[in-house]
């Protein structure tokens, strides 16, 4: 029972940054960075969307999706629309891979073509553990 | 003369920029009341979330709101007095990962959980009234301060009825009237029952800090009443509530809606 409670409380004192469980959807033990050309950035709430082409070693390229923070909390903290993420911009992404196995993953942190780094989504674990 | 004025005033300026940086005081109302007016962010000293502190914790402190996480003002955590029969279900809330949590859906996310939802409050203040309005599924509150009490045909709702009173300089909120279709955070403190019953403090105890203490009672689900761990509001000048229209380019809800026909891939396994 002792168990049980400091589990509880754990649960209860997981941060939640996003409105909804990251744990039901993403995989918090699959991380992947992913390096490859932005192709669309959907701005819309509740949660931004971006979507990647990736080229593998032998040129076959995949295009990958990312969820990320509600555009009101990218703006928050410095993010700019059509500029800060836009359509043809070289980046590295920090993700956690769907459950559902597709090429869909929770993004963490981008880093830009010049270096920086920037957060665009919550850490994994938002609600529900791993 | 005239080249004496402005020579003060360059002095005076002067001066203010070397003096040490002073907060302005807690603003009042004509009636003496503080003035809760402003933009806010809820959810600070337990992060981003709504810790459940020790019972009967004391009520936060403005000391208790500059430390630590989840626990502070000495309330040492603990779980939330679920009665036995909820327990299996809040085992399967975990193993389902929270895919049921109602605010993926969009729902209003009730009292007091929409209080620490990571987007901003405006909070508007008359003498009758506390007007609250959450950027958060675009949630408001209009709390009247006027001594009346709750109505007689309250329809159970999503975010209770509030009527509030001042007792000194901390405005007590006290809110009935919910139904049972939100959950009261994350994770272990989810369920909770028509018969919730929420009774919250809050003290604008400097220019841009709210302390913000919660009662929470509910006899169908609790073994006992508590009180939250202490948080609180900080102001958020030159902030504005923006659009956060949740349903219309929700794409988790049809990505819940998938995983759910193949529980396989999201539920937690037997341990």
């Amino acid at each position: 029972m002792r168990a049980l409670f400091a589990l509880t409380v754990l649960v209860i004192a997981a941060p939640a940054f996003a409105h909804h469980s990251f744990a039901a959807e993403y995989d918090g033990d699959k991380p992947i960075t992913l390096k490859g050309v932005v192709t669309k950035v959907e701005w819309e709430n509740p949660h931004m969307h971006f979507y990647m082409n990736v080229t593998d070693d032998k040129g076959k390229v995949e295009e990958w999706k990312f969820e990320g923070f509600p555009p009101n909390m990218l703006v928050r903290q410095g993010w700019k629309r059509d500029v800060t993420l836009k359509m043809g911009d070289s980046i590295t992404v920090f993700a956690w891979k769907a459950r559902n196995g597709m090429n869909l993953a929770h993004s963490r942190e981008i880093t830009l073509a010049d270096g920086k780094k920037i957060l665009s989504g919550p850490p994994a674990g938002t609600g529900g553990g791993n | 003369m005239k080249y004496l004025i402005p020579l003060i005033l360059s002095v005076s300026v002067a001066h203010a920029q070397n003096a040490p940086k002073q907060k302005p005081p807690v603003p009042r109302m004509a009636d003496g009341k503080p003035d809760l007016s402003g933009i806010w962010q809820g959810g600070g000293a337990a992060g981003l979330t709504f810790a459940i502190g020790a019972e009967n914790a004391k009520a936060a402190r403005p000391d208790a709101a500059q430390g630590g996480r989840g626990g502070g003002g000495g309330a040492r955590p603990e779980p939330a007095p679920y009665q036995d029969w909820v327990q299996p279900k809040l085992k399967e809330i975990r193993d389902r990962r929270l895919i049921d949590d109602p605010s993926g859906r969009c729902l209003l996310v009730g009292v007091p959980r929409i209080t620490s939802m990571p987007l901003p409050i405006k909070i508007v203040q008359t003498k009758d009234e506390v007007i609250f309005m959450y950027e958060t599924f675009h949630a408001f509150r209009v709390i009247p301060t006027d001594g009346r009490g709750h109505p007689d045909d309250m329809d159970p709702s999503f975010m209770g009825d509030s009527v509030g009173h001042w007792e000194g300089d901390t405005l007590v909120v006290d809110v009935t009237g919910f139904n049972d279709k939100t959950w009261l955070g994350v994770g272990g403190a989810s369920i909770h029952s028509d018969a919730l019953h929420v009774v919250e403090r809050y003290q604008r105890v400097d220019y841009d800090t709210i302390t913000y203490n919660v009662f929470i009672e509910d006899p169908k689900v609790f073994t006992k009443s508590f009180n939250t761990a202490p948080s609180y509001l900080s102001l958020r000048p030159g902030e504005r509530l923006r659009e956060y229209e949740c349903i219309a380019d929700n794409q988790d809800i049809q990505r819940f809606e998938e995983l759910l026909k193949n529980p396989a891939l999201f539920v937690r396994p037997p341990q």
